[in-house]
């Protein structure tokens, strides 16, 4: 699903999303009852499903914040999230989902733990993976369900420089995450 | 990718003219000699072969492995020993039922069809229709027909889209491979591969009774799953209608016929697989054929620890009516089995905690870690431990 993301999104932008080469500052997603403060130098790329931020292109690093409806199915198992699931429990679904898209090569699981978001119950999944071309991408993956929502904030980098590079500009956007409807659990 | 898929098809079409399109099968040949068009479609086939030979897609049991190849060889028609062509067949893990043919004669069967098997016979047949693909040159013959028609199109855009929760198929195989296996052939190519392969399995002394019993697998997956992509084996009207062929050219030339089975051999060998391919089924929320799988490893093997424990994580996750009582009382009988076994504690841990038997919880996870100490999940199950104590 990663790897697809990634392939895709460069075409889907270009195609339907607004592209907002800003200074950075605070975001805030009415839709989504959701706001990150964006880093200086990040390009936003912007759709009504999802906030893409990229410090040079998505084919190098990515993060990725998505508030899904629950109930929408997924595209490579036919699991389902369920309001009231632990962490854990979606964290199995969301790993079921990327292991089951036969697109995704050679994928390990790093870590799963479960964590704490916005100060509520999430899990955090770190991931690795390869393209057909042999590009090595690494995902830090963090979920959580909250009423009707799951929320998902994802950094995908390439492994070789680029993901330590900015993984402190991606902890800073994800310490920056608030939720404005208090969530159920 | 699809792009990519786009223009190999298109390019693979455009530089073929008009051609035959009724080839003599490589039998009837002097010697195999390919045509330009055919010699390139093969160096194409070899390319994506290495490709998927080489990728974590290709399922790894030496025993399975040696045993369909076997079985295989068993088919190979003798008048095309010592003809420059061989048959290889490779396993992809995949719970879903589809097989296919490269022109070259390397075969590939996902792990799925081979689980719905119930013998021996079920898979020659599988197998000597794959081989009819081969030996009677279908692929060159499919590229050249569908050239001029407006089933090329169809056929980009089958290879081109996403299947969703069946993947990528076409971006994993390449353009040959997404040809056989996700087009698959006109009706007469598929009906002559239907007369031959019944033929050749017949003669190597496999039950043709069998052969539509293969299809009548098809079929079920095909409603229970509520498929609608196109894929290999069609749509549900063309699988009832290969059934309705297959059950005429036993009446009209196998009447009265039988032949070996070999029912016991081939359960004996695939058991270890089934377990694999219904962890995948279970990933991918296919769970009544994973149930239908796990409930046949129990039947053979009762006390098969694993097969409990997922048995009842498919109950767990598709929670309907009386599921979660189903998924308790399949975790207990796993701890009964092999109390060594780590996940049925865990499971029984979360059941507990959930029920709010918070001491038997603790006990159950305490127990997952104490056998599986580096445990993925390990985290979760301290956090839980450490909740409960603080509750």
């Amino acid at each position: 699903m990663k790897k697809l993301i990634c392939v895709l999104i460069p075409f889907i932008i270009t195609a339907c999303a607004s592209r907002i080469n800003g200074g950075g500052g605070l975001y805030e997603s009415s839709t989504h009852h959701f706001a990150v403060d964006i880093p200086a130098g990040w390009v936003q790329l912007n759709t009504d499903k999802y906030l893409m931020l990229s410090k040079e292109d998505p084919f190098l690093q990515y993060v990725l914040i998505q508030a899904r409806p629950i109930d929408k199915p997924f595209k490579h198992t036919r699991k389902k999230l369920k309001p009231r699931m632990l962490p854990q429990e979606a964290a199995e679904i969301i790993l079921d989902e990327i292991s089951s898209d036969r697109n995704v090569v050679n994928f390990a699981l790093v870590e799963n733990i479960p964590v704490s978001l916005d100060g509520y119950d999430a899990f955090k999944v770190i991931f690795t993976y390869s393209t057909e071309n042999s590009l090595n991408l690494k995902t830090i993956y963090y979920g959580l369900l909250s009423q009707e929502r799951f929320y998902n904030i994802r950094y995908t980098a390439v492994e070789k420089y680029y993901f330590k590079r900015d993984i402190e500009a991606f902890e800073a956007i994800l310490n920056s995450f608030k939720l404005h409807d208090a969530p159920a659990g | 990718m699809s792009k990519t898929i786009i223009l190999s098809l298109t390019l693979l079409f455009g530089v073929w003219a008009c051609a035959t399109t009724d080839l003599p099968s490589v039998q009837s040949m002097d010697g195999l000699q390919l045509l330009p068009d055919e010699q390139r479609l093969w160096n194409r086939s070899k390319e994506e072969q290495e490709r998927l030979n080489t990728s974590s897609d290709i399922y790894d049991d030496p025993a399975l492995s040696a045993y369909v190849n076997q079985v295989a060889q068993k088919l190979f028609p003798e008048d095309l020993h010592g003809q420059e062509l061989s048959f290889q067949v490779y396993m992809i893990e995949n719970p879903l039922l589809n097989a296919f043919a490269y022109p070259n004669g390397v075969l590939y069967i996902h792990t799925g069809i081979l689980a719905r098997m119930e013998n021996e016979a079920q898979l020659a047949t599988l197998l000597s229709h794959e081989m009819t693909h081969v030996t009677h040159r279908h692929a060159v013959e499919n590229f050249r027909t569908v050239k001029n028609t407006t089933a090329f199109l169809a056929t980009v855009q089958v290879a081109a889209i996403p299947f969703g929760a069946y993947g990528n198929i076409a971006g994993m195989l390449g353009t040959v491979g997404a040809m056989a296996a996700v087009s698959g052939y006109s009706r007469d190519l598929e009906r002559e591969a239907d007369i031959e392969g019944l033929a050749r399995m017949a003669a190597a002394g496999y039950d043709p009774q069998e052969a539509p019993r293969l299809f009548e697998h098809l079929k079920q997956d095909v409603e229970e799953q509520d498929v609608k992509e196109p894929f290999f084996f069609g749509s549900h009207p063309r699988l009832q209608e290969r059934i309705t062929n297959y059950n005429e050219m036993l009446r009209a030339r196998y009447a009265g016929a039988s032949g070996a089975k070999n029912t016991e051999q081939f359960q004996q060998i695939v058991s270890p697989m089934l377990l694999d391919n219904a962890r995948l089924d279970l990933a991918m929320g296919r769970f009544r054929p994973a149930e239908r799988t796990l409930t046949r490893i129990l039947e053979g093997e009762p006390q098969n620890a694993k097969a409990h424990y997922y048995l009842g994580e498919v109950c767990r996750q598709r929670a309907q009516a009386d599921d979660r009582e189903k998924a308790e009382a399949h975790y207990r009988e796993a701890v009964e089995c092999d109390p060594a076994l780590p996940e049925p504690h865990r499971a029984l841990g979360f059941v507990y905690y959930k029920r709010g038997q918070l001491d038997a919880s603790a006990a159950e996870l305490q127990k997952y870690l104490t056998l599986s100490p580096d445990a993925p999940d390990r985290a979760y199950i301290i956090q839980y431990m450490q909740q409960m104590k603080s509750d």
